[in-house]
This record gives structure tokens, C-alpha cells and sequence, in this order.
């Protein structure tokens, strides 16, 4: 085989290896029906609305990557758009992570790769919903690759998973692309380019959530109370700073995998982060270092840094968060970690690697080379071993649910409305625990079923923590509707057409009562909907048009520039590595 | 010595193994919690 027919079976070793790991992750959550897990939604059809380009008040959290799936449920079943965007996480990340390790060896490649897509982050993450994070964390090894090397249009084709994600995704593989490019070894005047060509990269990719993030009418929202309820946990008994170093450490207590953080393997896992980091620091000290190390450190220190200082020094983020609100994305600081978990990956691989070269026989024909091979397999499969609660559904947590009768006959119903207007959903919160998706916690499904602009209650109740509402228009409409008076003239006044009830939808429900005035159009029982006469007109302030059209104009003319080329793999950095001894 | 590092390996690993399926069907027989309908989740 030639070199590139080597590199390319290679890629695809690290691929199916990913594949084999996300089918095993999600299991029966690859059947028909819809994931519904915290802040993951998944709809029959999403249809593309002014709230899917964040053009309503909401701030832009799901730009753009909610019309990233309504553009492929145009063409695909919808449950099926996000089963392959969940795998396409452990395939990229797989794939991703195992280029990066400088060996020709096969099996200690894998072992990154298994272990980047195998551990809490991911666990934790996925329970949580956030596909758009993981495609951003997927992205990141091709970005750490494309960065190390002169060529914009390769950073800019590594980022393109973390662009679809949005914000948290461009986060957690922008900037460290932005870091590896600036510490990339050169000159002075080719770093600078460099670095001035990864931030113009990372920039124009974000335009769409930046452009309307920004010019949202109500600003952005800091909320300071919330450092503490998003602030990392200690899901291990090595406190909140030893978890975030495992891996973990996500705020919320619900998703961390069952079984870990206690037992024997825990402190299992944490001697394999801890040889992990011990590989990467060696070959840091050697001369022939891969040209991203130094900058990947440097990401996964101020990773850490910046999720560690939610914990250490909260009360200092809280008065950030009111100088500037901005800060407020500093809150939930696991998920920076991502470029940690790389070295980690990376570090295993590259433990994996010495093993076999301690093990390996000198001679080429030696029987003794299935030793090696053994060695390598057993610490690929380590993370699976010491964390089985992510497989089969993330240990039952993802299960596929089909919406409940109903819900299609009040999407026709609103569809088919020439009144404009909008639509409040009761109970006046934004998750629910829908007992036909085994009760387990989701964020409400309505603002993408439907295609008008749905409002809810969108602050957040954690622990005994209530994070006010972002939302304007929930924010106008709090004090009627969670006092206990009748709703009609209020709502009608305020320009909405419909109340939806997708809980607590029994006959005897206090919310029925307060809807005296309002026509039944659909009784429930899983979904009720109230039709409100003769409306005002909504009046919401709207991030301006031209500026958003732009923005996604230019992000889409860049993605498109960057794959008028040829050689499209992001991947050619590992041809280059010099051919040292046989591969297991 | 590549035989006795792939067998204290082998061992480890059936060790690992079976310690964490253990200690994860313990878990997952824990009794559930039951959550309030609308919260986010909980520290």
C-alpha cells in the first residue's frame, strides 16, 4: 500500500472504531423515536422560524446549529438527523483524536481515540443534551491538526462541526486552534499570520450567534446567582478540581454516570489520567514534539483555569458577571476542559505506545508480537472498562420516544392559522418530565414543534436556585401568568394566539380554570390547546435582519471557499511522522 | 518479561472489569430519586 492508502486505512480504523463506540453508547437509543434528554430536543420536522436564526428575543444559545437539523429534516426523518449527528460526535472525535498521536502504530492511536470519545465529559455531556458542544469537542483535534500547519482553508474545514454547533462548540475548538497556532514553531512573522488567520477563521464562523447575540434588543443577561448552581461539581472523592481533572465534574449531579466516581475504578481511572498526563509531559520534553503540543497545553491549562475558577473563586466571577455580563459564559466551565480531555487522549495513546514498544519482540518475525498487540488492546479498551455506564444508552438514560397523540393535530392547527400571533406554553416553566418519555428531564419541546414563535418560562430552577428568565417576552408576561388571575385579556393584549398545555393537562387542571375565554381546540390529554380571539399584533424587539442575513452569508461563503480545493483531508499531518520500527 | 507484563496486564484489566460492571449494576439498583417536574437538575 502506498502512504496515503496507509494513512487513509488507518483514519478509517479510528473511524469504525468510533462508530462501533457510538453504537455501543447509545445502544436502544438508536431505535426509531426521539432522544429527549435535558437540553437535546429532537422534533419530527423542525421547521425554520425566526427563533431558529435567534431573530426573537431569546439569546442565540442554538444558532446554528437548530437550523443546521431543520435544513436536514427538510429531507430526513428527524429522529434520524439526530441519531447520526450523535454518532458522527464518536466518529469525528475517534477519528480526530487518534491522528494526533505521533506513532505509526495502529493500536495506541485507537487508544486515544477510544478514550477521547469514552470518558465523564463525554457521559456527562451527552446526558445533557448537548450534541452541539460534542460536535464542537469532535472538531477539535482536526482544528489542533489544521492549526498546526500554514493553510486557513484546513482550519477553516476542521471547524465547520464546531460552527454548526454554535457558541459552546466554537468555544472549545476555536479558541484552542487560535492558541496552537500562536504557539506553533516558526518565525515571528509566520506565527502572526498564522494567529491572525485562525482568529478571522474562528470570528467569521461565529458570526451568526455573535451578529445576534449582540445586537439582541434586551442585551445579555448575566445573572450572577447562577455561578453557583452551574459552577462544577466534585462527582469524585477528589473534589471538585481532582474531577474536573478526571474528566467530569459537570454541575449537574443527575447525569453523572452511574457507578462512577466511587469504588475501585475510579481511582483506576484516575492512575489512567494520571500516566496519561506523565506520557504527554514526556514527549513534551522531547525535541521532536508534534507542532501543536505546546499550544494544546496551553488550551487545556486555561481550559482548566477557566473551569476551576467557578470553584475557587466564585464570589471574583460573580462581580465580573455584573461589570460585564459576558462573563456569564464562564459559569458552566467544565465544558472548557475539552482541550484537557485531548491531552488526556493523547496521553494514552502515547502510554499505549511505549508499552508496546517495551513489550514488542526485536526480531520482525518473533511469535512473541501478539504480546504487543494484547498490551495495546488492553489499554484501548481500558475507559470502556472502567466506565460501562455510558454504553447502551448512556445506562438507559437515552431512550427513543414518540410524541404523544396530539401534538401533530396542534402543529396543523397552528400551522394552518392565517391569525398571526404567538404562543405562551403552560405549565409556566421550560423543562418538563414528561411521563410518556419515562419522566425524564427535558427542555420543552413546543418552540421547536411548532412554527411560530413559542414562548416559555425560560428561567431555570436548580436545586433551590431560580436563574431569572432571559426570554423578554416571558420576562413581560411572568407577572400575569404566575399570578393566579385569568389569562385571556392579558395574553390577548400581548399579542398571543394560543396556550399550550403539555402538562398537567388533566380536566380539572388550576390552569384551565384561568383560561376562561379562550376556545378549546385540542382537549389533550397530552397536549391541550386554547385558541385566543382577535389578538393584538406581537410586538417584540427583534435582533435586526440585515446584519444576521449577512452574517450567515458570510459563514456559508467561507465553508464553501474553503472546499473549493483539492486535498480536501484534514489529515495530512500524519504522513509526515517518520516511519520508526513495526507497528503491532 | 513481555510474557509477565501482558499476564499482570491480562489480570489487571479481568480485575478492572469485573470490579466496575460489579460496582455499576450496585448502582443502577439504587433506589430512584424522584425529581420535581419542571427543575433543571440538581448539585
Amino acid at each position: 500500500m502506498t502512504d496515503g492508502t496507509t494513512a487513509r486505512a488507518r483514519h478509517g480504523a479510528a473511524a469504525l472504531t468510533g462508530l462501533v463506540l457510538g453504537l455501543l453508547a447509545l445502544g436502544p437509543g438508536l431505535a426509531r423515536g426521539f432522544l429527549l434528554s435535558y437540553d437535546m430536543v429532537a422534533v419530527p420536522r423542525q421547521p425554520l422560524t425566526a427563533l431558529t436564526f435567534g431573530l426573537t428575543g431569546t439569546l442565540p444559545r442554538h444558532v446554528p446549529s437548530d437550523a443546521f437539523v431543520a435544513a436536514l429534516s427538510a429531507v430526513l426523518p428527524g429522529d434520524l438527523v439526530q441519531k447520526a449527528l450523535l454518532l458522527a460526535v464518536f466518529v469525528l472525535g475517534c477519528a480526530g483524536a487518534a491522528a494526533l498521536v505521533p506513532t505509526r502504530r495502529a493500536l495506541p492511536r485507537l487508544a486515544a481515540g477510544v478514550c477521547y470519545v469514552w470518558n465523564p465529559y463525554v457521559a456527562e455531556r451527552l446526558v445533557l443534551g448537548h450534541w452541539a458542544l460534542l460536535l464542537g469537542y469532535a472538531a477539535l483535534p482536526w482544528a489542533v491538526a489544521a492549526a498546526s500547519t500554514e493553510g486557513t482553508r484546513r482550519v477553516v474545514r476542521a471547524l465547520v462541526p464546531a460552527a454548526i454547533g454554535g457558541f459552546a462548540a466554537m468555544a472549545v475548538a476555536g479558541l484552542p486552534a487560535v492558541a496552537v497556532a500562536a504557539c506553533a514553531p516558526g518565525d515571528r512573522k509566520r506565527r502572526a499570520r498564522a494567529v491572525a488567520g485562525a482568529v478571522a477563521v474562528v470570528a467569521a464562523l461565529s458570526l451568526p450567534w455573535l451578529v445576534t447575540g449582540w445586537l439582541r434588543p434586551s442585551g445579555v443577561p448575566g445573572a450572577p446567582s447562577a455561578v453557583d448552581a452551574f459552577a462544577p461539581r466534585a462527582d469524585t472523592p477528589f473534589g471538585a478540581l481532582g474531577s474536573l481533572l478526571l474528566t467530569g465534574g459537570a454541575w449537574n449531579a443527575e447525569v453523572v454516570p452511574q457507578g462512577y466516581g466511587t469504588g475501585v475504578p475510579v481511582f483506576c481511572w484516575a492512575l489512567l489520567v494520571l500516566v496519561s498526563l506523565a506520557a504527554f509531559a514526556a514527549r513534551m520534553r522531547r525535541t521532536d514534539r508534534p507542532a501543536w503540543a505546546f499550544g494544546l497545553s496551553a488550551a487545556a491549562v486555561a481550559g482548566f483555569g477557566a473551569a476551576a475558577f467557578g470553584v475557587v473563586a466564585a464570589p471574583a466571577l460573580k462581580r465580573l458577571i455584573e461589570v460585564w455580563s459576558g462573563f456569564a459564559v464562564l459559569r458552566d466551565g467544565q465544558q472548557y476542559t475539552a482541550p484537557l480531555v485531548l491531552v488526556i487522549a493523547v496521553g494514552a495513546g502515547l502510554a499505549a505506545d511505549a508499552l508496546v514498544r517495551l513489550v514488542r519482540p526485536r526480531e520482525r518475525d518473533a511469535p512473541a508480537g501478539g504480546v504487543a498487540v494484547m498490551v495495546a488492546v488492553m489499554v484501548a479498551v481500558l475507559p470502556v472498562v472502567l466506565l460501562p455506564s455510558l454504553a447502551l444508552g448512556a445506562g438507559g438514560r437515552l431512550r427513543p420516544v414518540e410524541y404523544p397523540d396530539g401534538w401533530d393535530t396542534a402543529r396543523e392547527i397552528v400551522r394552518t392559522d392565517p391569525v398571526p400571533g404567538d404562543v405562551v406554553v403552560l405549565p409556566w416553566a421550560t423543562y418538563r418530565s414528561y411521563p410518556w418519555n419515562g419522566g425524564r428531564t427535558s427542555l420543552d419541546a413546543l418552540p421547536r414543534y411548532l412554527d411560530r414563535r413559542v414562548v416559555t418560562r425560560d428561567a431555570v430552577v436548580v436545586g433551590s436556585t431560580t436563574v431569572p428568565a432571559e426570554d423578554p417576552v416571558a420576562r413581560r408576561l411572568d407577572p400575569v401568568v404566575a399570578g393566579g388571575g385569568p389569562l385571556v385579556p392579558a395574553l390577548r393584549a400581548a399579542g398571543v394566539r394560543y396556550v399550550a398545555l403539555d402538562a398537567e393537562t388533566g380536566p380539572d387542571a388550576p390552569w384551565r380554570a384561568r383560561l376562561a375565554g379562550a376556545e378549546p381546540v385540542l382537549p389533550g390529554p397530552a397536549l391541550a390547546l386554547y385558541r385566543i380571539p382577535d389578538p393584538a399584533r406581537p410586538d417584540e424587539a427583534r435582533a435586526p435582519l440585515v446584519p444576521t442575513v449577512m452574517s450567515w452569508i458570510v459563514m456559508v461563503s467561507l465553508i464553501a471557499w474553503s472546499f473549493v480545493t483539492r486535498g480536501t483531508t484534514v489529515t495530512r499531518h500524519i504522513s509526515r511522522i517518520p516511519r520508526r520500527g513495526r507497528a503491532p | 518479561m513481555r510474557t509477565a507484563i501482558a499476564a499482570i496486564a491480562g489480570t489487571l484489566l479481568a480485575l478492572a472489569a469485573a470490579v466496575s460492571v460489579v460496582h455499576y449494576t450496585n448502582a443502577s439498583q439504587e433506589s430512584p430519586v424522584i425529581k420535581p417536574l419542571y427543575n433543571y437538575g440538581s448539585r
